[in-house]
């Protein structure tokens, strides 16, 4: 293992006479034959040489060596983002998802990626300079190795590095320089922000968690996941400057499409076998997904029965539909929380149509014929459902809802107290407005009186509350019955609303396929209109 | 609407990516777009902001909010949210970001029941130094504060720092800003010279008295050399005179005045023709030299409350035609509605054509009010007029029956009588 550190001793040993020799914790030379401590230890070299520390939350001294250099050592931008990635799962973790993720499926997916893209665990790492690098042995699972070689004065290809510095000017990091390049990042696959909120989205996808990847962005925006500033973690002996800042740097929480394009991207690069089926009591099943949702927006329970029967009648609800399995090439890569949305937006167009006209009479006709059934069973509320008493409940707290949103999003604070110097000679300017703006903030502060609550109190799956509380949204419609939707007809219930429509369907070109929404918005009935803004404020879409 | 975009000269924001190492002047070049507009962007534009800037705009939208509704409270925890702008990497942003945070932040504090001279101060100094297009407007801007909240010498002080700044490029763009900065060092000096004249005039003290002359050569010298540039220099000219005046050098105070009045590379101000016709009656000039500054002034400005002066000046002079001269100018106040309810102007008029009766010149009278007899009936003398004036002013409604009086004979006699025959009945009913 420490060849490379032990090569330029080659005495025998005094014990058994073979010249192999390690290095102990204690940085001593000891033969592996007999292990017979000497005397010499290991000379201070101008070669750094260290050890990748994982993610194992107790970081044990022991496994790792580092030479101080001016209080920091080297690191390359993979380590900060499997940094990343460690703090992202701890987080999701601490929220419920089962500890495997951790341990088990990020790191193996991480592992899996550093692999193919030959940044670690190969025997010809892709970075420019030449090294040797040394697999990890199955006795030691959770370290590895990424160590350089004593020929770094090799003369560096466009890499932005100084032959006699280790950390470049430029940058914290040693290859930053490298991922700056559109065309590198592209052509060697290499890791961006998004994608860390990508490959957290693989691993629950293949836990089949009931954290969906809209929920995923909900918590990274009530920052629950590290995600913005994360790099304010990163330990002191990163240091972290320069050129880093921009491929750490986010200031802007990625959209849903985004993600979901970055984590097809993953797969494939991993090159990821199928993903354990997603069964009818899994959660990420529109069966139970949608019946999230209809609590979510107050829809009456006797809605899920049809949108049930609705996923059967569109063959939605089968495994291999649901599956994702990228070795196929056909096989889609679906939205969950996007498809349980719209099988409840269909079902509510086969009940009430949506067309600005009918909803209205079906719902003023529900209204009657409770006036009716009250003369017969007084004192009770209402019993039967409302499109218009559900819109005049929920629209009012939605809206209360985006005011919220948009407030929240008007104060997020984006900017760090650790302060990126993207170059050096930007530092003093930089410095300067950092302690502007927080002698700005600390005199505005005590003027107002008082430090503004930021984060919501515990986080919730649910955006609205529903029922007789205090601090609820509106009253609670689950219990409403959908009888005055239904007709007998004979011996079977048929829909009262026998009409559907859609929007005039045409082939688009797959790449061109965009955003037909904003095209049609202005033709489509208004209810309709509102429903899907409903759903896009739910699931933090925006069109 | 769709090249609002090109006339409002918006400017892509420059990408976080590419953080080149162009310069600021470079960027500067580059169309800004107005703070005002902020808050309105594009469909197109939202669509490839970063999440940072949504956010500094929604920020920026609530401080509006905020602000066109009162809530000072709320505007304060908004602003110091919005303050990360400053921390913004795009150069343009960043730039319009201190005159944003500058503005609202004076604004809110000015409201803020809470806000202290420190916190202004504060502000004041910190936006001050970042970023430097607004040095001398913030400089200028903060001394004002501290003149009107009464510490003229901080505001002095404050002066005399900025006064000194050179920054390279941005100097000469700041140039106007830096002669105000220059004139106001002036006139601070003038205000300090005034508090100790009038502290000074109990006790002989010497050194206060040296203190005090110090601040007049002081004043005087940047004084001067600001009034020698053309401009529009009121106050400034007034101070400088009144320290003149006060050390008894009334030609040097009255060469200034006469180049401030008839230079002709200094705009048409009517305010030097008054100055100066103010001194000289201050030091007993005759009247044919008031009456000719005042017919300048009448030149400029018919309406001007000097013009009764002027009409008396003509009526009691000496020369023949300025009496002729006296009642054209009556008539032209009179033509102004913001006159039309002033009893002294009446009077005057009143005067002025009884003289006139007197001295055979109803010619006169009566080209005057050929001229203006069609719209004067609609303007003083309706039945409305007749009504509000005897509930308001009893005297002014008497001196225009008079001078109805004497209108009638020159021209529509039943309207008038149709008047006073309304004023008769108004007087029999109270």
């Amino acid at each position: 293992m420490d060849e490379h550190l032990t090569e330029g001793y080659s005495e025998p040993c005094k014990q058994c006479g073979a010249v192999s020799w390690a290095l102990s914790d204690g940085c001593q030379f000891f033969c592996r034959n007999c292990h017979n401590v000497i005397e010499k230890t290991q000379d201070v070299v101008d070669v750094s040489s260290f050890i990748l520390n994982n993610k194992i939350s107790s970081i044990s001294s022991s496994s790792r060596k580092k030479t101080r250099r001016e209080g920091g050592r080297e690191w390359m931008v993979c380590e900060g983002f499997q940094f990343i990635l460690k703090l992202q799962a701890e987080a999701l973790v601490g929220l419920g998802v089962c500890p495997q993720f951790k341990t088990d499926v990020l790191w193996d997916f991480w592992k899996r990626y550093l692999q193919i893209t030959r940044q670690a665990y190969t025997r010809s790492p892709v970075n420019s300079f030449t090294n040797t690098v040394y697999l990890s042995s199955e006795s030691e699972p959770e370290s590895a190795f990424l160590s350089e070689a004593s020929d770094q004065t090799e003369p560096m290809s466009a890499s932005g590095h100084s032959t006699d510095g280790r950390s470049s000017v430029c940058s914290g990091s040693l290859d930053a320089a490298c991922y700056l390049s559109a065309k590198e990042r592209k052509s060697r696959q290499l890791m961006n922000m998004p994608r860390t909120l990508a490959l957290c989205h693989l691993a629950l996808l293949w836990l089949r968690e009931a954290i969906t990847l809209a929920d995923l962005l909900r918590l990274v925006s009530r920052r629950l996941i590290p995600y913005i500033n994360v790099y304010e973690e990163f330990p002191e002996e990163m240091q972290f400057y320069g050129r880093d800042a921009i491929i750490f740097r986010v200031e802007t929480i990625p959209s849903y499409r985004k993600v979901h394009g970055e984590a097809l991207q993953m797969a494939e690069i991993l090159q990821l076998p199928a993903f354990p089926p997603v069964t009818s009591d899994c959660l990420l099943h529109p069966a139970l997904l949608s019946l999230r949702y209809l609590m979510e927006v107050n829809l009456p329970d006797e809605l899920h029965s049809l949108v049930c029967r609705v996923i059967e009648k569109s063959a939605m609800g089968k495994e291999s539909f649901l599956t994702f399995n990228p070795s196929k090439p056909k096989s889609t890569f679906l939205f969950y929380d996007l498809q349980a949305a719209a099988l409840i937006i269909v079902t509510m167009k086969l009940l009430f149509k949506l067309d600005d006209h009918v909803e209205w009479t079906l719902s003023r006709k529900a209204v009657k014929k409770d006036d009716q059934g009250k003369k017969k069973t007084s004192k009770q509320g209402s019993k039967m459902f409302s499109l218009k008493a559900w819109y005049m409940t929920v629209h009012p707290a939605l809206e209360r809802a985006r005011q919220r949103e948009e407030l929240f999003e008007a104060r997020r604070p984006w900017k760090s107290k650790k302060v990126l110097i993207p170059a050096m000679k930007h530092k003093a300017v930089v410095l300067k407005r950092r302690r502007v703006v927080e002698q700005l903030q600390s005199s505005f502060h005590t003027l107002t009186g008082s430090v503004p609550e930021q984060q919501s109190s515990s986080p919730s799956s649910f955006q609205f509350l529903w029922g007789q509380e205090e601090d609820s949204d509106g009253p609670s419609l689950h219990h409403k019955r959908l009888n005055c939707m239904l007709e007998k007809r004979g011996k079977e219930k048929w829909l009262v609303n026998q009409a559907y429509w859609h929007t005039d369907l045409k082939r688009c070109h797959k790449k061109d396929c965009r955003d037909h929404y904003s095209e049609l918005k202005h033709s489509l009935p208004r209810m309709y209109v509102w429903l899907l803004g409903l759903f896009s404020f739910l699931l933090r879409i925006f069109v | 609407m769709d090249d609002i975009e090109a006339e409002l000269g918006i400017s892509r924001s420059v990408g976080n990516e590419d953080f080149s190492d162009s310069s600021e002047d470079e960027r500067v070049a580059r169309k800004i777009r107005p703070p005002i507009l902020l808050h309105s962007s594009t469909a197109q534009a939202r669509a490839k902001e970063s999440g940072f800037h949504e956010s500094s705009r929604l920020c920026l939208k609530a401080i509006r909010d905020a602000m066109l509704h009162h809530h000072w409270q709320e505007a304060a925890q908004y602003l110091s949210a919005y303050s990360q702008t400053l921390e913004d990497t795009t150069v343009n942003k960043q730039s319009l970001a201190c005159e944003i945070i500058w503005r609202l932040g004076t604004e809110i504090l000015q409201h803020h029941p809470n806000s202290r001279l420190e916190d202004f101060n504060a502000l004041y100094e910190q936006m001050k130094n970042s970023g430097v297009k607004n040095y001398a407007k913030i400089c200028l801007e903060h001394s004002f504060h501290l003149l009107l909240n009464g510490h003229i010498y901080d505001a002095k002080r404050q002066l005399s720092v900025a006064a000194s700044w050179r920054y390279g490029k941005q100097s000469v763009p700041q140039s106007l800003d830096l002669k105000l900065i220059h004139a106001y060092c002036g006139f601070l000096d003038y205000v300090i010279w005034h508090m100790k004249k009038s502290s000074v005039s109990e006790a002989e003290d010497n050194s206060s008295n040296r203190e005090m002359h110090s601040y007049f050569r002081q004043a005087s010298v940047t004084l001067q050399e600001i009034i020698a540039q053309p401009g529009v220099w009121d106050p400034f000219v007034l101070s400088y005179v009144d320290m003149l005046e006060f050390y008894n050098d009334q030609e040097e105070a009255l060469k200034v005045l006469q180049n401030y009045a008839y230079n002709k590379d200094y705009p048409s101000n009517p305010n030097a023709h008054v100055y100066l016709y103010q001194f000289l009656k201050r030091h007993e000039a005759p009247p044919a030299k008031l009456i000719s500054i005042l017919k300048v002034l009448h030149h400029l400005v018919p309406s001007h409350e000097l013009m009764q002066e002027y009409c008396y000046l003509l009526v009691n002079s000496v020369v023949p035609g300025h009496l002729e001269e006296s009642l054209p100018v009556v008539f032209n106040l009179l033509d102004y509605p913001s006159w039309k309810n002033d009893l002294d102007t009446w009077n005057c008029l009143l005067t002025v054509m009884t003289v006139f009766k007197r001295k055979g010149l109803q010619h006169l009278i009566a080209n005057e009010w050929k001229q203006r007899k069609d719209f004067w009936l609609t303007m003083h003398y309706r039945a409305y007029h007749g009504r509000k004036d005897s509930e308001l002013n009893r005297e002014l409604l008497l001196v225009k029956a008079k001078v109805a009086k004497l209108l009638g004979e020159h021209g529509k006699p039943d309207h008038f009588f149709k008047y006073k025959l309304l004023i008769i009945f108004i007087f029999l009913m109270f």
